[in-house]
């Protein structure tokens, strides 16, 4: 880490961040019941019953993982262009927060399909599935680049654009797999009024509560780094908030 | 545009006459032809058929991979890659002279290998020889773009082998599957129409253009 020097010292913590990232923690503490409420309480599907709640789950799960990686490739781009090893950090976080949320949304999907599409059936190579593979592997990518890379310098600048070309990916390859022919066995998008009577006031909380799990856990992560780099380049550490 | 055809030129002439990264390729890629013909299994002629054009895209993947990671190699030592980006002119150039020549000594290998693949089991590609030609050539553009950019950036980087397939094959699988999509057509018999190479020309345009505006910053030392 005793190059991080050569990057100058620009991370200083911004006085509005620890204040944000407090802001949202409460928002989040505040939320975290009501939605654990509103999920019991929501009626069981009369066709796959308990099973069904991983709806409540998974698609808010999907919105942060792509959310993640849209992040990391706009922070990664004003990196290259300004050079600020703040918008670096913020790309590392983003990744790492965005590989969480694609990680769960990996494990939660299968779980739903096992149980809706009958015993053996953890996987299909539908679009949707192949691609969000694919975007988990090249968050894995990002990371293992930013770890085998030299000089954390060059590794912010390889990483940023890796994480240009990354983003570039999710298009171009759901349009080729879309294409090549995946059959298309997920569920479509929710549309307005397809939920079951009851269940759209879950999905809301859901997405709302996931959405303010994920700014949190970004702020919190780009907070602490640019903390942790602050002491690297030499600097007293301020309070957070 | 000078220093892209220097570039190419002094590749082409490094490479002719040690001819390291042409062998080995090579032979790596004949080799996986055998191995196939071990794990495949005794199958109709039909199914051999169908087969081939996945089988015949995982050894040009392998084999382009194998000559990607020794793109940069050559410009390791002695500093040469600094001295390289103090050339005068756009960046962008120096990514076009080094996948050019990744290009020409990927497509050589990729034509020795069809005709070995062919060889070993018994299939008739000659007829599809020019629709395969311009399949692959589409392809190749395609994976030498990313592959330049990538190789460039793991060849700095600790284990460099096991990182430029970790970074380029999830960039490489739309690349796949369209090249195998067209190849499956063509060597059936299939008239190349526009429809089957839309995907691997936009694929292999965006890549290009990519590389090209993206190498500036590898290079910065």
């Amino acid at each position: 880490m005793t190059t991080r020097a050569t990057m100058g010292s620009d991370a200083k913590p911004g006085a509005a961040l620890p204040g944000a990232v407090a802001l949202l923690g409460w928002i989040l503490a505040l939320l975290a019941p009501i939605y654990a409420w509103t999920v019991w309480k929501a009626p069981l599907d009369d066709v796959q019953g308990v099973m069904q709640k991983i709806l409540y789950v998974h698609p808010p799960l999907a919105y942060g993982a792509y959310l993640g990686f849209v992040v990391t490739a706009i922070a990664g781009g004003l990196f290259l262009w300004r050079g600020r090893e703040r918008d670096d950090l913020l790309a590392i976080a983003a990744a790492e927060v965005g590989t969480i949320f694609c990680t769960l949304m990996l494990v939660t999907g299968p779980i739903w399909a096992r149980g809706a599409w009958g015993p053996g059936n953890w996987w299909v190579w539908d679009a949707r599935l192949t691609l969000t593979l694919l975007l988990w592997f090249v968050y894995l990518a990002y990371l293992l680049l930013r770890s085998f890379t030299e000089g954390d310098e060059r590794a912010a600048r390889f990483a940023s654009i890796y994480g240009i070309v990354g983003v570039v990916l999710i298009p171009l390859n759901y349009w080729i797999i879309d294409l090549v022919g995946g059959r298309a066995q997920h569920p479509e998008n929710i549309e307005r009024g397809s939920l079951g009577p009851g269940m759209g006031l879950p999905f809301v909380v859901g997405n709302l509560t996931l959405f303010f799990a994920f700014a949190y856990l970004l702020l919190l992560r780009w907070h602490t780094a640019i903390e942790e780099a602050g002491r690297v380049n030499g600097e007293e550490p301020k309070d957070a908030a | 545009m000078n220093v892209a055809l220097a570039l190419l030129w002094k590749d082409l002439l490094c490479e002719w006459r040690s001819r390291d990264r042409l062998v080995a390729m090579i032979v790596f890629s004949i080799l996986v032809v055998v191995v196939f013909q071990f794990a495949w299994p005794a199958a109709p002629k039909e199914q051999t058929e169908a087969l081939a054009p996945g089988v015949l895209w995982v050894i040009y993947l392998f084999a382009a991979l194998l000559g990607l990671g020794r793109t940069f190699t050559l410009e390791l030592e002695n500093d040469a890659l600094t001295a390289l980006a103090l050339a005068p002119g756009t960046r962008g150039f120096i990514f076009l002279g080094k996948a050019a020549a990744s290009f020409v000594l990927i497509a050589a290998v990729q034509a020795m290998t069809a005709f070995v693949f062919a060889l070993f089991f018994r299939l008739d590609w000659l007829d599809a020889a020019g629709g395969l030609a311009l399949v692959v050539a589409l392809a190749d553009v395609a994976i030498v773009s990313v592959g330049t950019l990538f190789s460039a950036m793991s060849a700095r980087s600790r284990f460099r082998e096991v990182l430029l397939p970790v970074l380029l094959i999830p960039s490489l699988i739309p690349v796949l599957a369209s090249a195998v999509r067209a190849t499956a057509a063509t060597l059936g018999g299939e008239a190349l129409t526009l429809a089957a190479l839309q995907p691997l020309v936009v694929i292999a345009g965006i890549y290009a253009i990519l590389g090209f505006l993206l190498f500036d910053p590898v290079l910065d030392e």
